[in-house]
């Protein structure tokens, strides 16, 4: 590696209109993040005509902090409001809502965003000093890989959801189902469309994450305010033991670094991104814990593992992308877009004509990290304010943003229903206590899920013995053995729980 | 006097299309585009808006409408006042192949193809690891070996499916999602060959991908060796122009506004050096005359295709 | 650990009618076939739909047993009228909106929908009706025209 370049190069990231354009970036995607019904494609959309008029360098870095930002901002609604803007910070609101409730709206805010500023600096460092060289790592795990993969996330994160098993088990099936309408991968025939064109891609994402995530939470609050009128929202009181301490920090600190590991991990694969990096996280920590069940409940464990996962991710999915030119997923995509909007080809080229520029951009990413580290800790209090704001007052302006927000994506009025039958179905779930998170991990992942499996038995024609010459498939089948071994065991523990607990209504 | 008053009737009487053709347009326009932002075509379309802008004297507001390959995009296209205030920027293959398969609520007859900027491209790719780089190597290693084939659409697993046929090759055939999906497969040699929408661009300069043939109707001037499907005695080709699309109904002047907007386009330095550099599409313009022949053209001769 | 019997009767049994329903009609109609593939596209929703059946349906019954042994009845006698139309009426609401939002794009009254749930949340200080309803809606004015530039949304 090149010092001198090195040099030259941070150099160059270290000017003032740097500073402005990705402290610009930071700020914008964190007031992104912040807004539930808005995400990281909103941002995005504002970024690209913006670019338009900056340097490269600037404009990467640009884009880049704008990520960054949306995904600690998006923890700040997760937090303070149960309404995560993303599906990746689903997994933050489960421990980060109780503990705001519990009167510590702000250490809560602050765990989540160290655990953001430190996944994402060591995934950078990662992606800067190790990654690249060994970018074509990411090749070993073809379809077989990523079909283990991809069935271990799902019977791992599956497994996470408290309460009945059958319950979970139900809503992931629901998940499934709904994961495949689309037009077939193969065929290109529309399936369980029932003749909308508009059903063609799918369900959409942001409809669906949307829906049961922010708008069922605001259904489900505006209820409980018949019942709890001004005792629901978590007022930011001076309190002085309510702020990080060095205990919490060392408590924390393994699972930070055991969460960067897994965002690392799965954002260098492409395809899998940011939920599932987030949503396993949290499940190993959980596994790892000494009493699991203090999760759910408020422990800043959870927050950090969420959080650091899913920052960790967007460095990460720049691995295969700056080493072999695929996007390790979609904002990474739009990243490749960007870059050519700017008459940059993204790939392994870069490294070698334009090595000046990517490590510029290097030192811009590390730059941003700093930023949002700087611009969430002061910026806390005043977001934290938002826990002051009375509920009844926070709810309508939320439903019009999670509106607005859908109207932004173009879907138009189709795309407001699918919003609204899944802001009912969120609720229902809510309600009945069945695991949304168990239901939007099947769906995220159910389309790649069939897709690396359906390649995998063509692939292979049928013959099985070809698993024999893929050792990382066969350790990710066995640990799929073994987490759906453990979740039928569970299964039967609560049955028998459930049998003798005592009866309430 | 009387020929001043048939001045005044007749500026009356023309006064709409006057007005369009002198001052049109007099508010921003929406360019349209029927997928999600990053994608080659948005890429494309952005650029475009961005040099239409400097010729129209408005800007040009770009709403991408992701859904079915274009085919939401332009359900929505249908319904618009044909204004030429709203415009789709996209390929052909929504029009020409998507209502083969499957049923949607327009036709190649509700819009009209102005002009394109650019053609598609449509190459069958392999890794340079390979034993095999050139179209004919494929098929004499497939003569004596198994071989799998990434998909991406329908139609081109057909063309390969016929061909396989006539060859005498045992081929699986993956679909993939998309060009993003494609590049493992291949760079991995997880798949002997495969189609690539113009995903090849990034990969063909670093050497670890090679175009083995191009299923386009022409060669294309960035691989000018590399030989077309025809040329190596297959009937098969795919095209697809990128093309500005507007509904049934516009004004005559509106169009031919846009049309010299769309060919000032087609000769800006910013255009060509991110389409052609960045995209490797290569920019030709082709007015509406030739386009509205083509796109019925190819719509026959798919059909023709999907119907073995 | 909560076991309310009674809804986990009737939700058990809404899931395992819903997977019945895609097994029996949604997907034999719509997933379509293909005889190529060694993977059919009915075959990933049809293991979601069966897991719908069997785990609702044993949600279901677990509740029934369990309904049987309280000796609740399957319907609950005293239905709170009032708890549910509290429940429902947020829903009617943003459903109308959006039924408007088909003719009226939400900039032009984005401010009214926000104002009326305000007041029928029981907001009365005009000051706070006033702020909340307009800073919201010129935000978004600003970033769909002037940041994102789709035009008013």
């Amino acid at each position: 590696m090149d010092f001198a370049v090195i040099g030259t190069a941070a150099a160059e990231a270290l000017t003032l209109a740097s500073f402005i354009g990705i402290g610009g970036g930071v700020l914008l995607g964190y007031i992104v993040g912040v807004i539930p019904g808005l995400s990281r494609s909103v941002a995005i959309s504002i970024a690209i005509p913006m670019t338009f008029y900056m340097s490269p360098y600037i404009a990467i870095s640009f884009l880049i902090g704008l990520s960054k930002g949306t995904a600690a901002g998006s923890a700040v609604s997760a937090i303070l409001l149960n309404a995560p803007g993303e599906a990746s910070s689903a997994a933050t609101a489960l421990d980060g809502y109780p503990m705001a409730k519990q009167g510590k709206p702000k250490t809560a805010l602050q765990v989540g965003l160290i655990a953001s500023v430190m996944g994402d600096i060591l995934a950078t460092i990662i992606l800067i000093f190790v990654a690249i060289p060994f970018a074509r790592v990411a090749l070993l795990f073809g379809p077989y890989e990523m079909a283990a993969i991809l069935a271990f996330a799902l019977v791992f994160i599956a497994g996470l959801s408290g309460g009945s098993i059958f319950k979970g088990l139900a809503a992931g099936g629901l998940g499934i189902i709904l994961g495949t309408v689309g037009l077939d991968n193969q065929t290109g025939l529309p399936r369980l469309t029932f003749g909308y064109t508009e059903l063609m891609d799918g369900m959409p994402l942001i409809a669906v994450a949307i829906g049961t995530l922010a708008l069922s939470e605001m259904f489900i609050q505006s209820e409980k305010l018949r019942y709890e009128r001004g005792t629901m929202s978590v007022a930011m009181k001076k309190d002085p033991n309510d702020r990080i301490t060095w205990p919490i920090f060392k408590s924390i600190l393994p699972t930070i670094l055991r969460g960067t590991g897994v965002g690392t991990f799965v954002g260098a694969l492409p395809g899998l991104g940011p939920s599932v990096g987030s949503f396993m996280s949290y499940g190993m920590t959980v596994k790892a814990s000494k009493d699991p069940d203090s999760f759910g409940k408020g422990n800043p464990k959870g927050i950090a593992a969420a959080e650091s996962a899913d920052n960790a991710v967007i460095p990460a999915a720049l691995i295969p992308l700056f080493g072999l030119g695929i996007p390790g997923n979609v904002s990474a995509a739009l990243l490749i877009g960007a870059f050519a909007i700017h008459g940059i080809t993204v790939g392994p080229l870069l490294l070698r004509d334009s090595p000046e520029l990517l490590y510029s951009i290097f030192a811009g990413m590390i730059l941003a990290s700093v930023i949002m580290l700087a611009l969430g800790w002061f910026g806390l209090q005043f977001f934290a304010q938002i826990t002051r704001v009375p509920p009844h007052v926070v709810i309508p302006i939320v439903i019009f943003f999670c509106l607005a927000g859908m109207m932004l994506q173009g879907y138009g009025t189709f795309g407001l229903i699918i919003l609204m039958g899944f802001a009912l179905l969120g609720y229902l779930m809510k309600k009945f206590d069945y695991s949304f998170v168990t239901f939007l991990v099947a769906f995220i992942i159910t389309p790649m899920l069939e897709l690396n499996l359906r390649q995998s038995i063509i692939l292979s024609r049928g013959n099985w013995a070809i698993l024999l010459d893929r050792p990382i498939a066969l350790f990710f089948i066995a640990c799929t053995a073994v987490a759906l071994i453990a979740l039928i065991y569970r299964t039967f523990q609560t049955d028998k729980a459930a049998a003798g607990a005592p009866v309430s209504e | 006097m009387k020929t001043t008053f048939a001045a005044i009737l007749g500026a009356t009487m023309l006064t709409a299309p006057i007005a369009y053709a002198d001052d049109w347009p007099t508010r921003p326009l929406t360019m349209v585009i029927g997928f999600a932002p990053g994608g080659s075509t948005d890429i494309q379309g952005r650029v475009l808006a961005n040099v239409m802008e400097q010729y129209l004297g408005q800007p040009v507001n770009v709403v991408n409408q992701p859904g079915g390959g274009s085919a939401v995009a332009f359900t929505r296209l249908m319904n618009v006042e044909p204004d030429g205030y709203t415009f789709l920027f996209g390929g052909t293959t929504a029009l020409t192949f998507t209502p083969i398969i499957t049923p949607v609520e327009y036709e190649i007859d509700d819009f009209e193809y102005l002009a394109s900027v650019a053609l598609g491209q449509n190459a069958i790719v392999t890794s340079a690891e390979q034993p095999f780089t050139t179209f004919d190597e494929i098929i004499e290693y497939g003569r004596e070996n198994q071989m799998t084939y990434a998909q991406q659409t329908p139609l081109d697993e057909a063309i390969i499916g016929a061909i396989a046929e006539q060859e005498g090759l045992d081929l699986a055939i993956v679909p993939t999602g998309g060009g993003g999906g494609m590049a493992p497969l291949v760079l991995g040699r997880e798949v002997d060959f495969a189609y690539s929408g113009g995903t090849h661009a990034q990969y063909t300069p670093t050497g670890e991908m090679v175009v083995a043939a191009f299923m386009s109707a022409e060669r294309s001037p960035f691989y000018p060796e590399v030989p077309t499907l025809m040329e190596l005695g297959y009937d098969f080709a795919i095209e697809d122009y990128r093309s500005i699309i507007v509904p049934q109904g516009v004004p005559e002047d509106v169009k031919d506004r846009l049309i010299s907007a769309a060919e000032f386009a087609s000769e800006s330095e910013t255009f060509i050096n991110i389409t052609e550099g960045n995209t490797f599409f290569p920019v030709v313009f082709i007015g509406q005359e030739e386009m509205e022949t083509s796109v019925r053209r190819i719509r026959a001769a798919t059909e023709e295709v999907m119907a073995e | 650990m909560i076991f309310v019997p009674r809804s986990d009767f009737w939700s058990g049994l809404a899931v395992a009618s819903v997977g019945l329903l895609a097994l029996l009609w949604m997907i034999p109609n719509y997933a379509g076939s293909n005889p190529f593939a060694r993977m059919p596209p009915g075959l990933v929703p049809g293991i979601g739909a069966w897991l719908m059946v069997i785990c609702g349906g044993v949600v279901a019954i677990k509740g029934l047993l369990q309904m049987m042994r309280d000796s609740l009845g399957l319907v609950s006698a005293d239905l709170n009228w009032g708890a549910l139309a509290w429940a429902a009426w947020p829903f009617a609401y943003v459903a109308v909106a959006i039924w408007f939002m088909s003719f009226i794009k939400i900039t032009w009254f984005g401010a009214f929908l926000i104002a009326g749930m305000l007041i029928l949340l029981g907001e009365r200080r005009w000051y706070m009706i006033l702020g909340c309803a307009v800073v919201p809606v010129a935000l978004l004015y600003v970033l769909s025209v002037y940041l994102m530039r789709v035009g008013i949304v």
